[in-house]
């Protein structure tokens, strides 16, 4: 009898819990839209004085213009030139970046799950962390020569180090009692490794894939500076010599769209798997 | 919908034939018949304090559960309670003495039992369902099989609709509720319950208590129930070991006169109740070094 009050309860419960959030629905959407106007306005606004700006008040070979950025990032396109160095950079990333992620979360974990290893190893991994990272870009033209390995193994190095600190936390922050429960009930070591421990440091995984995405780009393209033929960091350092302004712009532009676009693609698989969570975000942000 | 589990009472055949096998195992060694499922002897843990020092959490603990008893240790917090179901599930090695788990010495992890923590620990990741499923091995149990149990236990624990919910969606009381059909829904012979109703309010802790016996009732499996609360004690129990301050040591034992199946909302009126909690009431004041006024 009881058992039935209290399921009656439950359900009640849950159908205010519905109530509550198909209320608090309607608002937010307004909300939403009203920051999507106010950000499109001062993206706007921006645009048009910087356009005001240029030739009027500085230099246009200075700052250049947005109307001057567009048809040079669309003559660059046609002609195909910006088009190959984008397509070399985006191969030097796409190589590296998930190279260095899987080693990165890999030996993160690893390092997780020994006690040894991570005692011994744990000093050296800091230490070498404390090393900045970029600096170490002219050694990898040493050794790989100035094609396209030479990035990729800078873009490695900063994807790997970032990956691996994340996972490395999310492994030291794993609630013990979870792997006891999982052991108790039976679990063999492949159910304890991808239906307990991996889904349980999802989040850092993710955070440390989210923040190595911009790293990625920022390897590929120093390594680009120091000494390439090719590639959007390569096209960047030309014109500046050159003063072509506006092409450097373009050649920011096609790094700015290769962020979002990898940034997005994380975004839409971490919210797949760590939908679980959704809920607890939605508080923080309503908050 | 009785009918439709009709099946439930096979599987408690299962486990009473189990339970007669186990038994008839012991009759051909010895002559002891009702061999008791878990042995606890003079077991003593010490844990290393982080400067070096040494802290006896628990000292000679001598306790004996026979099949399908219902004990509750209570005791002041820090008393090492927690600490002898960690044992008894091989989750920490002991220092002094042994446990026997149906006769057997525990080497490492017990999987034989079924360990419900203080706070419900629900994996977070997987749904209500999914939850309850984590414990059903492939190996032993079919699909179906695996199916009708995780739609049963959730059935008795109340939860029925809400399979497909994140634990992150539940109330504290149906998370508690789900976390020990988790424990129950692989059956183990043996369950462990850590506190489990210690952080939630008088009410939900009366029901889930009420839920909780007429659950055992049907299955009838060994549980140890660790808790600080007397009445809770008293009211679940047929034994209740009552167990000193640090270091950790059994002060006495008391049976539970009461008949089953007991009225929790009104347990203070059935027989036996007052005579058990008095008695139990006693050992405490002595404890905590209060005088009977």
């Amino acid at each position: 009898m009881s058992k039935d009050m209290s399921r009656e309860e439950t359900s009640i419960s849950a159908a205010s819990d519905v109530a509550a959030a198909a209320q608090a629905g309607r608002p937010f959407r307004q909300r939403s839209l009203w920051v999507a106007l106010v950000r499109v306005g001062v993206i706007g606004g921006f645009l048009v004085l910087w356009e005001t700006a240029s030739g009027r008040w500085i230099e246009p070979f200075l700052i250049s213009s947005p109307s001057r950025i567009l048809s040079s990032t669309i003559s660059s396109f046609q002609s195909g030139d910006l088009l190959q160095h984008s397509w070399v950079t985006f191969q030097e990333i796409g190589i590296g970046f998930p190279l260095g992620a899987f080693a990165g979360i890999a030996i993160g974990y690893w390092f997780g799950r020994s006690r040894l290893l991570a005692e011994i190893f744990e000093p050296i991994i800091i230490a070498l962390n404390g090393i900045p990272r970029t600096a170490l870009a002219p050694l990898f033209i040493v050794w790989l020569g100035i094609g396209i390995w030479s990035k990729v193994g800078v873009v490695f190095l900063l994807t790997f180090f970032l990956n691996f600190f994340n996972t490395y936390a999310g492994m030291r922050q794993m609630d013990q009692e979870y792997i006891d429960l999982a052991r108790l009930m039976g679990a063999s070591r492949w159910k304890l490794t991808f239906r307990v421990i991996l889904p349980a440091i999802s989040p850092y995984v993710f955070t440390g894939l989210r923040t190595s995405i911009p790293f990625s780009v920022i390897g590929a393209i120093v390594g680009e500076f120091i000494a390439a033929t090719e590639g959007v960091g390569f096209f960047i350092r030309l014109s500046a010599g050159i003063f072509k302004t506006a092409d450097v712009f373009a050649g920011i532009i096609v790094l700015m769209l290769m962020v979002i676009v990898m940034d997005k693609i994380a975004d839409m698989i971490e919210k797949r798997f760590l939908r679980w969570q959704v809920q607890t975000e939605h508080v923080r942000i309503q908050g | 919908m009785m009918g439709e589990y009709a099946d439930e009472f096979m599987e408690q055949d299962f486990q009473v034939s189990e339970q007669k096998s186990s038994s008839r195992e012991a009759t051909g060694k010895a002559q002891d018949v009702n061999q008791p499922v878990i042995q606890v002897e003079n077991v003593t843990k010490i844990f290393q304090t982080p400067d070096q020092g040494r802290m006896v959490a628990l000292e000679n603990i001598t306790l004996s559960i026979p099949y399908g008893e219902f004990v509750t240790v209570v005791g002041p917090s820090g008393c090492g309670k927690s600490t002898l179901l960690k044992l008894i599930a091989g989750l920490t090695p002991i220092s002094a003495g042994r446990i026997l788990y149906q006769g057997s010495e525990i080497q490492g992890l017990n999987t034989k039992v079924g360990y419900v923590p203080q706070e419900s620990k629900l994996f977070p990741w997987l749904t209500l369902d999914e939850n309850v499923a984590f414990g059903l091995d492939p190996k032993r149990y079919s699909r179906q099989e695996r199916e009708h149990q995780v739609r049963h236990f959730i059935n008795l624990a109340g939860l029925t609709g809400f399979e497909k919910y994140y634990p992150a969606q539940l109330s504290g009381g149906m998370s508690k509720r789900a976390s020990i059909v988790r424990a129950l829904a692989y059956e183990p012979p043996v369950i462990l319950m850590d506190e489990p109703f210690g952080p939630l309010d008088a009410q939900t802790r009366m029901v889930l208590q009420d839920e909780l016996l007429k659950i055992w009732e049907q299955k009838r499996q060994t549980i140890v129930f660790v808790t600080h609360d007397l009445v809770e004690a008293v009211a679940l129990a047929d034994r209740v070991v009552v167990i000193t301050h640090r270091p950790g040591r059994i002060k006495d034992t008391i049976k539970v006169p009461m008949d089953r199946p007991r009225n929790i909302f009104e347990i203070h009126r059935q027989d036996g109740f007052d005579e058990a909690y008095g008695r139990l009431w006693n050992i405490f004041r002595h404890e905590l070094h209060i005088g009977s006024n």
